[in-house]
Formats: C-alpha cells, sequence, structure tokens
C-alpha cells in the first residue's frame, strides 16, 4: 500500500484536466458557453426574494385617497401613513368596489419609486393564496413548495422548474443559488443548488496549510466511495466549493455610486450580483429578508420598525438593480426578481400598534421587461369586503410565478411546477412569448418514482 | 446577526510560528489543479440527476448499541466512554438499560471536571436571581448593548462546555431540544438579560421532568413573553384580548402542531373524536387562548401600573378578560382571575390528545430518526398523556423511547447537525477549549485574551452552519430532519471549522486538538495511526475503502507499515492533524 495523490484512481474522472479548464475558463465571460449549436436556450435570471415574517402590504402599498382610504383610516387609527406622504410616491390609482382608490408608497420605499415610475416595477395587490390559514410555517412552506395546502411535497417549485426547463444548456456551471441561511424551501431537492453565505468564506483554503490539497483530494474520494444520501450531498457541496473558490473567491465590488445596505440583506444581494455578472451560467437565485412579524410597535410613517426594515429592502432592490443595469445587453434585460411574503397583516390595527397575521398582499415584480404598475384585482376595504378582517386574495400566486416561468424562463411545464394548479392565464405582469401549457410533465429522472424521501418535507410538525 | 458589537474576525488567524498560507492551487487566478484532481465541472452537467435519488447507502450498517447511545443521546463518545458503556453490562440490553437509568438520574453523576471548567470560565451572570438579571442588565443606567446580551451569551458559552464536557450527556441533549422546542432568539433587547432565567429555571429545572410544568414556566418567562408579544396581551373592549402572536404559536409549536390546525373553519365544523373532544384548534380557539392568557405580564415599566423595578412576573386581573371562554371543546366560566383561566387552558393543552402525539413525536425524531415508525410515537405518546401530572413525565417517555428496539436497531437516518459535528469533533479529541468572553470586549483586538479569539474564531466559523444557538429568528426552531442540513452551506462551513480546529493552541502554545500528544507512544506507522484514530473518532470499524483512503493520506507514498517520524518532524505533525480533520469531514462521521 504505498499509494501517491498522483496515482489515485477517481472513479467517476473521465475529463482530461487542461481541456476540461479550457472549456470552463469560456464560461467565465459567456453564460451560453455550454449551448449546443443548434439549442434553443434561455438565459434569463429569476431571483426570489421572500419577505419572512408575514409583511403588512397595507403598510408599504398605502391608500391614499378615495373611499378606501377612508376605511383605512378607521382601520389603522394609529397606524396609518399620513396620506400626503405617501401621495408623495404615487403609485398610480385603481378602480375597485369602492370606486377608485390612489395609492402611495410608505415614504421609506422612496428608493424604489424611480423604478416605479420607469415602469420597471410591477405590483399584484391582494396576491396569495386561497389556503386559509394564517400560519407563517404552513403559508411559507405551501408557496414554497408549490402545492398550497400541502406540505409534504418533495421538492421545490423552483426545484421543478430547473427540472423540467428544457431550454437550458446541458452543462452550466452554477445554474442555482441559494444565499445566506439554509438551502430554500423553493429548491428544496434541488441537486444543483450552491447554498453559501459569502463567496470569500466557502473555501477549503483552511487547515495546515501544506495538505489542504491533498486534503481534498482524499475528501472527494471518500465521498465518491458510495452513493448515499449523504455522500451525494457532500459530492455537491465539493462541487460547490471547487467553482466557488476558482471563480468567486476575490470579492466583489459594485458599480461606482452603486451603495448596498450594509447588512446581511446587501451582502446577499451582491453575492448574487456578482454571480450574475461572472457569467457562471446563474438563472435561479433565493433570498430572504426576514423580521416582518410586526404583531407591535410597527411604527406610523414617521420612522420605526418596519420603516427601518422597508428601507433596508427599498435601498437593497434599487442598488441591485442599478449595479446590474451594465453591460450589453444589460443584465436586467435578462432580470426578473419577484419579491413575496407569506401573507398580508390584518386590515385593522391591533391594540398593541401592530398587526396580526392577515391574508392577502402585494407580490413585486422588478424587471427590466416589467409591465410596470399596479395589478391585480383590487379588492376594497370595507368591512364586508374583508376576509376575517383581512385582504382579501383576488389573485393566486401561481397565477404571476406562471406567467414569469412562461414568458421570462421559457418553461411552460406548469402542470409539473404546480401540480393540481388549473385556469392559467396571463395577468399581464412581464413582457414575452406566451406557450401552450405543457400538460406532459418531463421528468429528467426517476423523480416520480418517490425517491425522494430524503428530501422531504423540513417541517418540524 | 446575533453578536452586533462584536468585531468579526476578519479570518481565523494562523499562528505567528507557522508559514502563512501560500497561495493554493486553488486559487481563483490558477490554471492549474493537483494531479488527479479534476477542474471543476457544472453543477448541471449530463448524466447528473437534477434531483438526488435519495435511498440509503448500501454501506451504513448498524454499529454496536454502545455507538448508537452516545450518539443519539449524547453528543458522541469521548475517549473511553465506549469502554465505560460496554462494562455496564453483559448484553446490549443490560448496558442499554443501565446507562439510560444512569443518565436519567444526572444529579447521581459527578461532574466535577464540568463543574470546575465552568467556574474556572469567570461567568458573571448564571448565578443571579431574575430580578437581578432584570435590573443589571435591562435597567442598570442603561446597560451597553454588551451588558444586555452578557446573560445569553453566557448561557450559550457555558451550553457549550457542558456539551463537551459535561458526563450528563442525556440531560444537555434534551435540553438542546427543549430550548430549540421553544425556540426564541435570545440576541434581543429583554430576551437577552433575562436568559439565563428561561435556561436555568425553566428549561433545565424541567427537561427530565413535567411538560405541564415547562409550558407553565415558559408561558411565565419575561423572555418569551416579550419575544411573542403576551406581556402586553390585555383584555381590550372591542374582542376581548388584544394580541393573539403567543396563543397562535403556543398551539401550533408549542402543544399541538399545525397538522391539526383547522384554520378558519368554524368551531362548531372542526371534527371531534368518539369523546367529543374536536381533533385539532381553530382560529376561535386561538382566540380564545389569547383571552385566557391576558394579563399573564411582568414588572416593566411600559405596563400601566407597574414601577417596573423588580421585573418578577405579575397575573394582571384588571387588565384579564373575564367573559367565558371555549377551549378545545372545553368550557371555561366567565369571572375568573387571569391566574386561573389561564392555567385551565394550559391544562386543557397539554390533556389533549393531539399534544402528547406533537411532542412524542419530535422526541422520536430526534432521538430515533427523521421518520420514526407510527407504534413508537403512539406508544410514547400514550405515555405523555396518561402521565401528563407525573413530575417525571419526560423521564418516562423518553426512558420509554430509549429502551424501545427501534432505538437500538436504528442508524444513519439521521445525519449530526452543525453543533453535534462541532461539539462531538470536540469530544472525540479530548479538545481544550474554554468558551470565553471578555466583557466589556476589549477594544485592541491584540489585547484580546487567547481563548476569546479562540472562542470568537469558533462562533465566526459555526456560524455560518446556520445553527447558531439561541439565534433562530421564527419560533419554529431549527429544523431536526436531514433534508434541512444536507445542503452545502452547513457542510462546507463545517468542513472550515474542523480544519481551524486542528491549528489552534491555547496560550501556552500547546494543541487546543492535541492529536500528536494523544497519539501513544507505540503508535507510528501510518496503519497503526490511522485504527488508533479511527477507533477514537469513529467507535467502530470502516469499509476497507475508506480505511485504505485514511492511509493513504497518512503513509503518503510511504511504507504504511514503517514508523513516520511523528516526533520530531513538523511536517509529519501536520499531516496527522489534517488527517484528524478528514475524518472529521468525512461521511462516516456524520450518520446519527
Amino acid at each position: 500500500m504505498s499509494n501517491c495523490p498522483c496515482q489515485i484512481t477517481r472513479r467517476g474522472f473521465v475529463a482530461g484536466c487542461s481541456a476540461a479548464i479550457a472549456s470552463f475558463a469560456g464560461s467565465r465571460f459567456n453564460s451560453l458557453a455550454f449551448a449546443s449549436p443548434g439549442t434553443v436556450t434561455n438565459d434569463e435570471v429569476l431571483v426570489v426574494l421572500f419577505l419572512r415574517g408575514g409583511q403588512d402590504g397595507l403598510h408599504f402599498i398605502v391608500p391614499t385617497a378615495g373611499n378606501d382610504r377612508g376605511f383605512y383610516q378607521s382601520l389603522r387609527p394609529n397606524l396609518q401613513i399620513p396620506a400626503a406622504a405617501a401621495q408623495a410616491y404615487s403609485l398610480g390609482s385603481v378602480t375597485g368596489p369602492n370606486g377608485q382608490t390612489a395609492f402611495g408608497f410608505h415614504p421609506a420605499a422612496a428608493p424604489l419609486h424611480p423604478l416605479f415610475q420607469a415602469g420597471k416595477l410591477a405590483i399584484v395587490q391582494a396576491c396569495g393564496q386561497a389556503a386559509n390559514e394564517r400560519s407563517h410555517f404552513d403559508s411559507m412552506n405551501w408557496i414554497e413548495l408549490g402545492t398550497p395546502g400541502v406540505d409534504n411535497t418533495a421538492s421545490g417549485w423552483l426545484t421543478r422548474h430547473l427540472m423540467t426547463a428544457t431550454n437550458l444548456p446541458p452543462n452550466v456551471l452554477v445554474p442555482s443559488m441559494s444565499v445566506g441561511g439554509l438551502q430554500a424551501l423553493s429548491q428544496l431537492g434541488s441537486n444543483e443548488t450552491i447554498n453559501l453565505g459569502s463567496p470569500s468564506d466557502f473555501s477549503l483554503q483552511i487547515g495546515p496549510w501544506r495538505y489542504q490539497e491533498e486534503q481534498r483530494i482524499f475528501l472527494r474520494n471518500l465521498y465518491e466511495a458510495d452513493t448515499s444520501w449523504v455522500h451525494q450531498a457532500g459530492l455537491q457541496a465539493l462541487d460547490a466549493v471547487d467553482i466557488i473558490e476558482l471563480y468567486a473567491s476575490n470579492g466583489y465590488t459594485p458599480r461606482p455610486g452603486v451603495v448596498y445596505p450594509d447588512t446581511w440583506f446587501g451582502q446577499n444581494l451582491q453575492t448574487i450580483a456578482q454571480m450574475i455578472k461572472i457569467g457562471v451560467g446563474l438563472r435561479v437565485a433565493t433570498l430572504d429578508l426576514g423580521g416582518w412579524d410586526t404583531h407591535e410597535n410597527e411604527g406610523d410613517g414617521a420612522g420605526g420598525f418596519f420603516a427601518a426594515l422597508l428601507g433596508e429592502l427599498a435601498q437593497g432592490l434599487a442598488a441591485f438593480y442599478e449595479d446590474l443595469d451594465v453591460g450589453t445587453p444589460a443584465f436586467t434585460s435578462k432580470l426578473t426578481v419577484v419579491v413575496m411574503s407569506e401573507f398580508g397583516r390584518r386590515a385593522y390595527e391591533n391594540p398593541d400598534r401592530g398587526t396580526d397575521h392577515g391574508h392577502g398582499n402585494n407580490l413585486m415584480v422588478l424587471s427590466g421587461n416589467a409591465l410596470g404598475g399596479l395589478h391585480g384585482s383590487w379588492p376594497g376595504l370595507a368591512a364586508a369586503q374583508l376576509n376575517q378582517g383581512d385582504v382579501e386574495v383576488t389573485t393566486e400566486f401561481r397565477r404571476v410565478l406562471s406567467e414569469i416561468l412562461i414568458r421570462r424562463m421559457g418553461n411552460p411545464a406548469i402542470s409539473t411546477i404546480f401540480p393540481g394548479y388549473t385556469g392559467y392565464t396571463p395577468l399581464g405582469v412581464v413582457q414575452g412569448v406566451d406557450l401552450p401549457i405543457d400538460a406532459q410533465p418531463i421528468f429528467s429522472d426517476g423523480f416520480e418514482s418517490g425517491g425522494l424521501s430524503g428530501w422531504s418535507s423540513v417541517v418540524n410538525g | 446577526m446575533p453578536y452586533p458589537n462584536l468585531p468579526a474576525l476578519p479570518q481565523p488567524q494562523s499562528r505567528p510560528s507557522r508559514p502563512p498560507s501560500r497561495p493554493g492551487l486553488f486559487s481563483a487566478l490558477a490554471g492549474h489543479f493537483p494531479a488527479g484532481y479534476p477542474a471543476p465541472t457544472g453543477m448541471r452537467r449530463p448524466g447528473k440527476p437534477v434531483a438526488p435519488p435519495g435511498g440509503t447507502s448500501s454501506t451504513v450498517t448498524l454499529p454496536s448499541v454502545a455507538v448508537v447511545a452516545l450518539n443519539r443521546m449524547a453528543f458522541g463518545p469521548r475517549p473511553g466512554d465506549i469502554a465505560a458503556f460496554n462494562a455496564l453490562g453483559g448484553t446490549d440490553t443490560a448496558r442499554l438499560t443501565a446507562y439510560v437509568d444512569q443518565q436519567l438520574s444526572p444529579t447521581s453523576i459527578s461532574d466535577t471536571d464540568c463543574d470546575n471548567r465552568i467556574a474556572a470560565a469567570t461567568y458573571q451572570t448564571l448565578n443571579k436571581t431574575a430580578t437581578q438579571l432584570f435590573q443589571d442588565h435591562h435597567l442598570a443606567d442603561p446597560p451597553t448593548w454588551e451588558q444586555r446580551i452578557q446573560p445569553a451569551l453566557e448561557t450559550e458559552l457555558a451550553t457549550w462546555m457542558r456539551a463537551v464536557y459535561s458526563k450528563r450527556q442525556l440531560l444537555e441533549s434534551m435540553v438542546h431540544f427543549w430550548h430549540n422546542h421553544f425556540s426564541m432568539y435570545a440576541y434581543e433587547f429583554l430576551e437577552g438579560p433575562m436568559w439565563v432565567q428561561v435556561d436555568r429555571d425553566v428549561i433545565r429545572a424541567n427537561a427530565l421532568g413535567n411538560f405541564r410544568a415547562m409550558l407553565g414556566g415558559i408561558a411565565r418567562s419575561q423572555s418569551m413573553l416579550v419575544y411573542l408579544d403576551n406581556f402586553i396581551n390585555f383584555a381590550d373592549s372591542g374582542v376581548g384580548y388584544s394580541n393573539e402572536n403567543f396563543a397562535r404559536e403556543c398551539l401550533e409549536l408549542h402543544c399541538l402542531g399545525a397538522t391539526v390546525s383547522y384554520g378558519n373553519t368554524p368551531r362548531n365544523l372542526v371534527p371531534t373524536d368518539g369523546n367529543g373532544v374536536p381533533l385539532g384548534y381553530c382560529q376561535e380557539d386561538v382566540q380564545d387562548l389569547a383571552r385566557a392568557l391576558t394579563g399573564w405580564t411582568f414588572d416593566i415599566d411600559y405596563i400601566p401600573g407597574q414601577a417596573g423595578t423588580t421585573g418578577q412576573f405579575v397575573y394582571r386581573n384588571d387588565l384579564h378578560s373575564t367573559e367565558a371562554k371555549i377551549l378545545l371543546g372545553t368550557q371555561m366560566a366567565s369571572g375568573r382571575t387571569a391566574q386561573v383561566d389561564g392555567n385551565q387552558a394550559l391544562d386543557i393543552l397539554v390533556q389533549h390528545p393531539a399534544c402528547g402525539k406533537f411532542i412524542a413525536k419530535k422526541l422520536c425524531r430526534r432521538l430515533v430518526g427523521d421518520f420514526p415508525p407510527q407504534s413508537l410515537v403512539d406508544s410514547a405518546a400514550a405515555l405523555f398523556t396518561s402521565q401528563w401530572q407525573a413530575p417525571d413525565q419526560l423521564k418516562q417517555v423518553v426512558r420509554h423511547i430509549l429502551l424501545s428496539n427501534e432505538f437500538r436497531t436504528t442508524w444513519g437516518e439521521k445525519i449530526k447537525r452543525p453543533f453535534e459535528i462541532a461539539v462531538s469533533a470536540l469530544r472525540a479529541s479530548s479538545a481544550e477549549l474554554r468558551f470565553y468572553y471578555q466583557i466589556p470586549y476589549p477594544p485592541d483586538y491584540n489585547t484580546w485574551h487567547v481563548d476569546m479569539m479562540d472562542t470568537s474564531g469558533l462562533h465566526y466559523l459555526y456560524e455560518m452552519g446556520n445553527q447558531i444557538l439561541f439565534g433562530w429568528h421564527p419560533p419554529n426552531g431549527h429544523p431536526d430532519i436531514r433534508g434541512a442540513w444536507q445542503a452545502s452551506s452547513p457542510r462546507v462551513a463545517c468542513w472550515r471549522l474542523v480544519n481551524w480546529l486542528v491549528e489552534t493552541q491555547q496560550a501556552n502554545g500547546t494543541w487546543r486538538l492535541n492529536v500528536i500528544g494523544q497519539t501513544p507512544s507505540g503508535v507510528r506507522s501510518a496503519n497503526e495511526i490511522v485504527d488508533f484514530w479511527i477507533d477514537r473518532i469513529y467507535g467502530r470499524a470502516l469499509s476497507a475503502f475508506d480505511r485504505d483512503q485514511l492511509v493513504d493520506f497518512m503513509a503518503s507514498g510511504h511504507n504504511a507499515d514503517l514508523d513516520l517520524p511523528l516526533d520530531t518532524d513538523d511536517a509529519t505533525q501536520d499531516r496527522l492533524r489534517s488527517l484528524v480533520a478528514l475524518m472529521f469531514m468525512s461521511p462516516e462521521f456524520l450518520w446519527r
């Protein structure tokens, strides 16, 4: 037994190193490097930002005039944003059951207003799921799994999108990322998602320096020795480290003048911007901004907890868009950002100057291809129009996500991505081509055989 | 961001005596990889499934009962633990029964070494009364942020110390479980100052005791009262309560579970069992529980009529909703006090059959496997419910699970989470760490005590694994199922952590993981070294392939039967450190 490392036989090691490196070097500059000739490929990037805790949509996008302004003031005597303050960031008006209602941003969302005016922001009002549940955890699980009312689905909706997309190249370095925290439930079961915090901390250049590289060779051997789920998951992690170290470990500088919030959220947005710019094939990315569970002391328009968090959100999104609004064509021309939360909050304030768990909420789409403006059917705020005291849901979240999948990502496999969802028609939040819904699920492996038990729900219930 | 004022370490430091890390062959600009190592391949590539096929390993074999027990009801074996376990009896059953009963009586286990270590760590807050905590860390004029979070931080440090060094491993495992069950984010305005109280007086005091007592302690703890807002839940002239946050999570996360939530279904339409008891709860139950708990608050000056000088829990009948209530089908009469109403409500929750099933399933998931057999869950649940008033209810339930056939015959259905990886590595290697912070933090990084530097370094690396103790923001706790922990972020974070650990040194220059010193003098060939450390770290044999890999790494081309210059050669010593880290990184180390 006297093997030196260079003689080790690695299972699965087939390609000559130099050729592989040469082919991947090109990928740094062109994310389409792996497309086979003649293949139609899609290089759109979908970013899903989840606002954990249930964002108070009525505190973000505020009725400023019309009968609903009156209802809003009655519902929220202590918590209302002054009409003039929000009217300064006008979003126009819609016609609902109570006539014309004008809306404006909470002042802390000011950095988003220029994007709205430029038509880059589509806001779907009264969006959500019919399942009538005020639980954070059920609601989040159902949305991220893409199956309202069912929380033992074995994969996330983004996982199923990536599995069914027939317009992606066969080789992609980093098709999917989950940035900050644990891997998002929407990417549950994805075997190609890189889950990381910061790229500079995602390296194995640590430990006794003489043996870092050798250790990695043997580590790979140990994880290739079997096909159990723990071995496979370890290999994914090791592949991810190799890629990130090679392409993204040198830090990142945003465009001059672009200022991200100095927070984890700001860092995570920058990581995604970096990965988009270096051209490693990113198609899907998720991240979170938490802290929206404002049961007390939410704050009014002048400031307070909600305003600070909303300011972080608005500054971050605006910086992200501006940072990517470069290149030929601009990165933003391929970018769609979905901003969603598990539910809205109760229409009326509670005596602790906060709001309890509610129902319908805004869903925001920021994109170079947005059809900007207010969308959806505004249900009104009169008592009889509320659902158990909450804003009603008039648009299913899957309708909006389906439109983005079809029009931007070019993937019409809706019946697989959102099993049980029927009756889709586009709402018109983004530009793009309407494809016929593919009723034939395309399974790229044994997914439907139920072999995903090791990856099933992470719910503690 | 749990340590807001703590200067972040740019990178855990290599010791000055060691050469600086050279630009590795993996550096971003390099076009070369070591011979035999592949260039990065795409996360998507032909022939690779987009989602994993799942299944269990063909090579996972059931280890000895000692290994099972020490990895699932303890944080992994320390040197000598397996032998001590095996000396407890002549059969597996006798050994396991003796060990379980020993561990179920923690006060009967002498814990001098751990006690001495904690005493030497000079924590300042762990023995303060609740009122002292309130006054010193909330009222004191005004406390700095460091003073505010000191009780939470010191509890966290002591938790690490106990997990690594305490002989009362089942108690520590259960404390870990119950903290996660009643999960709170500790590094907050009032949770931080009062954290010692909830850890010591509620979780530790009842972890092997009675669930109803623990639930009551949680509901009255200042930390939970603030975290889920019940301290400002008062009778309101409109709806009879003002904040349903705690009530909802008490039903969903603490007692019954979301699987029996009927949402907004009207109360009279919730299905019932043969005894007329509703199978679950609906929004009306959430609201009536919120009403029953109105006036459960504490002495803090935000509350009208409170001086805010002691922080003591109070029942405020003047802020309590006296109307009649119905909870899970049980009528609660009108005109009663906050104390009577709230306590009856908690009694109702704990006696409901769904509570036993919910808690039993979580305990089985922790102690047995991610998908425990329903028969075991059901029998544990029945015991939980029938013994709901017994002072040793949880001891009985845990004993039932640990002595089940399923406990000793299940292996490889769970993986260690980051805390278990870190702690079991520290235990297997007899690490010397004092988890320690100087409070207030010395402003100049260069004046930090080496123990504080290493605690901080460990925190920095450990945090990226996403299992920060008392640092999970939402109230549902860290997931306890493998699907949540096999992504790349926790995996890579733990790989980094163990590599850093093998390189750190104490103030006197000795290694914290003294792997050289612990390798017996007669163990010097690659074969001997690897076999010694396999026994130490895994407590069981590895596959021939895995063992050969480790021997190849250690021998590095030399004859694996010949002695290596471990006592004199710096490079050989480094190789052994790297080998031990590699073993901690390996798939076999992850199984529970």
